[in-house]
C-alpha cells in the first residue's frame, strides 16, 4: 500500500512539474536529493563529484519534464537516470582522476568524524580501517554490479526496479547481485568477526 | 537430504538466491519460516546466511557525509541560467513562478542562488575540493555546452523509459 501511495504521489508531483509547478519540483528534490547523492557517492566515492553528478541528474529530470509519462515508478525512473550518469562518468574514465582525493580528503574526513565521538584511539583505528575496507571492496566491484548492490541494499529496490534502472533483464540483475555478493562475502565476511 | 534433486537445501540445489532474499527480508513470511527451519539445521546454509549478514552489517556501517547546504540553491541557479541561455524555457519558468502562490520565495531564492553560485565560483579559487580551481569558470562554460548537447541524448534515453516490468506485475 505504501509503495502505491508513494508511486502516485511522486508521479503526481512530476506531472505537476510538467505542468509548470515549481514547488512540486522543490518537493521532489527535497525528498530524493539525499538518496540520489548517497547512491552516487557510493558509486564514485567522492562527495564533491557525487554532488556534481547529482546536480546533473536533477537537471535531467527537470529538462525531461515535458516528455514525462508516469509509466514507471518515479524512483525507478530517477535511478535509471542516476545510474546512467554514474556509469557514463565511470566509463568516460573521469573516475580515475578522483582516486587521489579519495584517499586524501575522504579518509581524513572519516578520521575527524570518528575522533569526535569514539572512545579510544585503538577503536577509532579499527573502525576506520573497517570502513576503508568496505569502501575499497565495494569500489573493486565492476560498475554495474556495484550499482545493482547499492540499489538493492540501500534503496531497497526489487529486481524488477533494478532491471529497469540498469536496462537489463531481471535474470541479469539476479546474476549481477549474486556475483557481487559473492565477492563481498569473500572479502568482507571476516570483518564482523573483529568485534 | 543427500539427493540434490529432492533436497530442501538451497546451497545444494545451487539456489542461493533464495537465501539472499531471506537475508534481505523480502521472502514471504511462510517461505521465510520454512527456510529458517532448514537454515538452523543445515551448516552450509547457516554459514552462507551468517556471512551474508556480516556483509549486510559491514555495508550498514558505511557512514555518509552530509549534503552541501547550498545544493538546491546551486541547482536552481543552474536551471535559471539555462533558461537565460535558452529562452524557450523562460516562458515555462515565468509561468511556474507566477502561478505558484509561494512564488515570492522563488523570486528571492533564485537570485540568492545565483549569488551563492557567484560566491562559490569566487571561492573555488581557494577551494581545496576542486582540482584545477583557476579554470573553474572556463570549465563551467564548457560544461554548459556539453550539457546542452546532452539534452538531446537525454530525451532519447528517457523516451526509452517505457517499463514493461511494471505492467507485467499488474
Ligand atoms: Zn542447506
Amino acid at each position: 500500500m505504501m509503495a502505491v501511495a508513494t508511486f502516485e504521489h511522486d508521479a503526481e508531483l512530476m506531472l505537476r512539474v510538467r505542468d509548470g509547478d515549481a514547488q512540486s519540483f522543490s518537493l521532489l528534490l527535497a525528498k530524493h536529493r539525499g538518496p540520489v547523492i548517497h547512491f552516487l557517492y557510493r558509486m564514485i566515492q567522492n562527495q564533491a563529484v557525487a554532488e556534481e553528478l547529482a546536480q546533473e541528474v536533477f537537471l535531467r529530470v527537470y529538462r525531461s519534464r515535458a516528455s514525462y509519462e508516469p509509466t514507471a515508478k518515479f524512483t525507478t525512473w530517477l535511478f535509471r537516470i542516476a545510474s546512467h550518469v554514474a556509469l557514463n562518468h565511470i566509463r568516460d574514465g573521469k573516475h580515475e582522476r578522483h582516486q587521489e582525493s579519495l584517499d586524501g580528503e575522504g579518509t581524513e574526513g572519516i578520521g575527524r568524524q570518528v575522533a569526535s565521538r569514539a572512545p579510544t584511539v585503538e577503536q577509532e583505528m579499527v573502525r576506520e580501517s573497517r570502513l576503508a575496507e568496505v569502501r575499497r571492496t565495494v569500489e573493486s566491484l565492476p560498475a554495474k554490479q556495484r550499482a545493482a548492490v547499492l540499489m538493492h541494499k540501500y534503496q531497497e529496490m526489487d529486481y524488477a526496479q533494478i532491471a529497469a534502472a540498469l536496462e537489463c533483464s531481471e535474470s541479469a540483475v539476479k546474476s549481477l547481485l549474486f556475483r557481487a555478493y559473492e565477492t563481498l562475502r569473500a572479502k568482507l565476511a571476516h570483518l564482523a568477526g573483529r568485534g | 537430504m543427500k539427493s540434490t534433486k529432492g533436497s530442501a537445501c538451497p546451497v545444494e540445489r545451487g539456489e542461493e538466491e533464495i537465501l539472499l532474499r531471506y537475508c534481505a527480508g523480502t521472502l514471504a513470511a511462510e517461505g521465510a519460516a520454512q527456510l529458517e527451519g532448514h537454515v538452523t539445521s543445515c551448516s552450509r546454509c547457516r554459514m552462507w546466511v551468517q556471512e551474508q549478514q556480516m556483509v549486510w552489517r559491514a555495508l550498514e556501517s558505511w557512514e555518509l557525509e552530509p549534503v552541501t547546504a547550498d545544493f538546491d540553491a546551486a541547482l536552481l541557479a543552474r536551471i535559471a541560467r539555462e533558461k537565460e541561455a535558452r529562452p524557450g524555457w523562460r516562458g515555462w519558468w515565468e509561468r511556474a513562478v507566477g502561478a505558484w502562490s509561494g512564488g515570492l520565495e522563488w523570486r528571492v531564492a533564485v537570485p540568492a542562488a545565483a549569488l551563492a553560485l557567484l560566491l562559490a565560483a569566487g571561492l573555488a579559487v581557494t577551494n581545496p575540493f576542486r582540482g584545477e580551481p583557476v579554470e573553474t569558470a572556463v570549465r563551467l562554460e564548457a560544461r554548459e555546452i556539453e550539457q546542452a548537447e546532452r539534452a538531446l541524448e537525454d530525451l532519447e534515453m528517457l523516451r526509452q523509459l517505457e517499463p514493461p516490468e511494471e505492467d507485467k506485475k499488474l
